[in-house]
């Protein structure tokens, strides 16, 4: 009896798809097959969504670029939830769906390529910000698999020369999505870089304790904003945000308080979000990104595919030595002098002059 | 039959209107149903992970169906489900023992601490009166702040901070058998808890003086007060049940189908839970079957999304849209009554559905 009613929901679901194929009419049916030669990306998204302004939408706009440059055909999906089991879900069905080079941004799909992995062994996979393992954390990297890491703590530090050399004088905050490697990096280097300017080039920008937060996500809009107004109001002048959606809440507060007429600036992350921060006309209250170049790293082993060269099985750092790192080409708010000074900065990093650690040591949280 | 029927033309509504969606962007419905349904059954680990998916809401959905029976409307499933999640995570990560009693604790771990958390609103509805719609919502807060405590105080993984250990294989609702079974799927023994659950709860309801009661106090509290029940004590009870299922939802969810706890979620199934309920009519059977269709939707999206040429939100919206369609059977029964009620020119008896409220 039971089973006849499901047969039955069954059957009257499908006869109604049936039946809305005919009113609907097939115009694009059979466009997968046209290209079918295109070489097929495809990329899953972390938790937040695709125009996170910071690592999905990164990762995103690499692909597009490769689309422009190399003629690929590009699908991203969104995972239901943010389990292991979500993750495997999406690169199954990208899998499935002939999307055989799949990008995954961030450490969360770690587990998820692991198995992967080993259960598409036709399938080629790219994670950026971490390495496969099993839960255990010991890093097994097989031959269809490109581990990529960016050197957060040199981009930070960068951002932070470039904030107090710019600002001169003033009180810095940081928040953070949720603590993880990377975005501990970013705020380790960015208080390292603060220090080594007010040490170095004669600024005075204090930080504070209180005021280095992780939010603890990387989603919650509405909480970005509110601690980025508690921050203003104990006098913080300039925060720097890694902190994906949260960020965006973040940069939401200080566009407020721009349009209000208070002098306050954002240090974006990941990528140049110089157009997130535009409140009035041309002018934004973005001073500058940290960022990774994430667009150019996927790029990069996109290309390397393309060429037959897939570095598999290596895990790749990109730091200021290969240009994996940096601020902007472009920084309105910044002056040409302070863009003079972050260059010698980051020459110095390059040569090794300067050491910028990856570790909390001193620093705070 | 008739609540069936119901579901079924709602159910039909939810995909013509979503069908029309795809059209207006663009797409063919026929191949869009088509790799929804492939995505969701076509081969036998994606139908695996399509019954691994509806178990958490067929718990939900439980939950939410048994606190209707009794008038009451637990919208706290979320909150219950992350208890219950925890409070199996912590035993599965705290006691080092045979690996049946293990399993065993977390279940009872899991089904007493999302049970705690709707007693607590039961207690509030009875004792004071408290409206259990705003005392649940209130709860799923304060379980997500507990975990975003816990978890990264006691439980918290090697580098993460954001979510818990990992479980052992064994330390997880997960079976060898299954999974080789179902090809690498993730289904795993949540899905036989859920059909015992369904089984347990049709008999509380259906064959028991405690689900006559129950019932009683759901179809008109006063006369149940009239004819001698104790209907605060029944309220407390309804909570405490509706509670324990959906923290069961939780093992499944969190020790099942995931392998740790993360903070700063909510899960979604707990509200999908009332959907859930609405489309099966409250029955528990009803329920166990909008679960499966619920999985279904769920686990076919990313397939669909991968095939057909939309955007990722818009596939999700569409998921929505039927789903939103579907949880309107109430209206559509509604509508029934009155063209029947035209046709015979009398009244029809019984309220509309099988709940008590409104």
């Amino acid at each position: 009896m039971k089973k006849r009613k499901f047969g039955l929901i069954m059957s009257m679901v499908l006869a109604a798809g049936t039946m809305l194929a005919a009113c609907g009419g097939g115009d694009d049916a059979g466009g997968k097959d046209t290209d079918k030669k295109a070489f097929k990306v495809g990329m899953v998204t972390d938790s937040g969504t695709i125009d996170d302004k910071s690592f999905n939408q990164g990762t995103w706009e690499g692909i597009l670029q490769a689309k422009k440059e190399l003629g690929i055909q590009e699908k991203y999906l969104k995972p239901s939830g943010e389990t292991e089991a979500d993750y495997l879900k999406e690169i199954g069905n990208l899998y499935d769906a002939g999307y055989k080079f799949i990008v995954t941004p961030g450490f969360k799909f770690e587990t998820a390529i692991y198995q992967a992995q080993d259960k598409y062994k036709d399938a080629k996979f790219v994670i950026l910000d971490g390495n496969p393992h099993k839960g255990d954390y010991k890093p097994v990297v097989k031959d269809n698999t490109v581990a990529i890491f960016f050197a957060e703590h040199e981009s930070g530090f960068l951002a932070g020369v470039a904030t107090a050399v710019q600002l001169k004088q003033g009180e810095a905050g940081f928040i953070g999505g949720m603590e993880i490697p990377a975005v501990q990096k970013f705020n380790w280097g960015f208080q390292q870089g603060v220090k080594y300017a007010n040490e170095n080039l004669g600024t005075k920008i204090n930080m504070k304790a209180e005021n280095v937060l992780y939010q603890g996500s990387f989603n919650d809009v509405a909480a970005g904003g509110q601690i980025a107004a508690q921050m203003f109001d104990r006098g913080v002048n300039v925060i720097f945000t890694a902190a994906g959606g949260v960020g965006v809440g973040v940069i939401k507060e200080a566009k407020d308080r721009a349009k209000a007429g208070k002098q306050v600036w954002i240090v974006g992350v990941d990528v140049d979000q110089y157009a997130d921060g535009i409140y009035e006309g041309d002018k934004s209250i973005i001073l500058t990104s940290a960022m990774k170049k994430i667009g150019h790293a996927t790029v990069d082993t996109i290309q390397h595919e393309v060429d037959g060269k897939f570095p598999g099985g290596q895990t790749l750092i990109f730091d200021a030595k290969n240009d994996g790192v940096g601020i902007p080409d472009k920084n309105p708010n910044l002056s040409d002098d302070t863009v003079a000074k972050v260059k010698e900065v980051y020459e110095k990093i390059k040569s090794g002059d300067i050491k910028v650690s990856a570790e909390k040591g001193d620093l705070f949280k | 039959m008739r609540h069936t029927i119901v579901s079924i033309i709602a159910i039909i509504l939810g995909l013509v209107a979503g069908g029309i969606l795809m059209v207006l962007i663009g797409s063919n419905p026929l191949e869009g149903y088509t790799y929804l349904f492939q995505g969701a059954l076509r081969n036998i680990e994606r139908i695996g992970n399509t019954l691994a998916t509806a178990t958490p809401l067929i718990f939900a959905g439980l939950s939410v169906a048994f606190a209707f029976r009794t008038g009451l409307f637990n919208i706290g499933g979320s909150g219950q489900m992350l208890i219950g999640g925890l409070c199996a995570t912590a035993v599965a990560l705290s006691f080092d023992v045979s690996r049946p009693i293990l399993i065993l604790m977390m279940v009872l771990a899991g089904l007493l601490g999302g049970a705690l958390w709707a007693f607590i609103p039961g207690l509030l509805k009875a004792k004071f009166n408290v409206h259990e719609v705003v005392s649940t919502i209130m709860m799923n807060w304060i379980a997500y702040w507990t975990v975003y405590y816990v978890v990264p105080g006691y439980f918290k993984g090697e580098f993460l901070e954001t979510e818990s250990r990992k479980l052992e294989e064994a330390q997880t609702l997960r079976s060898p058998f299954l999974t080789e079974m179902f090809q690498g799927s993730y289904i795993n023994m949540g899905i036989f808890f859920a059909i015992i659950a369904v089984i347990i709860i049709a008999f509380i309801i259906n064959k028991t003086t405690m689900g006559f009661e129950l019932k009683a106090v759901g179809f008109n509290r006063y006369a149940a007060e009239y004819a001698g029940m104790r209907v605060n004590r029944n309220i407390i009870l309804s909570m405490f049940i509706s509670g324990a299922l959906a923290g069961l939802g939780g093992v499944a969810l969190y020790t099942g189908n995931a392998s740790s706890i993360q903070i700063g979620i909510l899960p979604s199934q707990g509200y999908d839970g009332i959907a859930v309920a609405l489309l099966g009519a409250n029955t528990p059977v009803g329920v166990f079957f909008a679960a499966i269709l619920f999985g279904i939707l769920y686990s076919g999206t990313g397939f669909m999304n991968a095939m057909i040429e939309i955007p990722p939100e818009l596939a999700n919206t569409i998921i929505a849209i039927i789903i939103y369609f579907a949880a309107t059977s109430v209206l559509i029964e509604r509508l029934l009554n009155r063209f029947r009620k035209r046709r015979s020119g009398q009244e029809m008896n019984g309220p509309v559905g099988k709940k008590g409220v409104s």
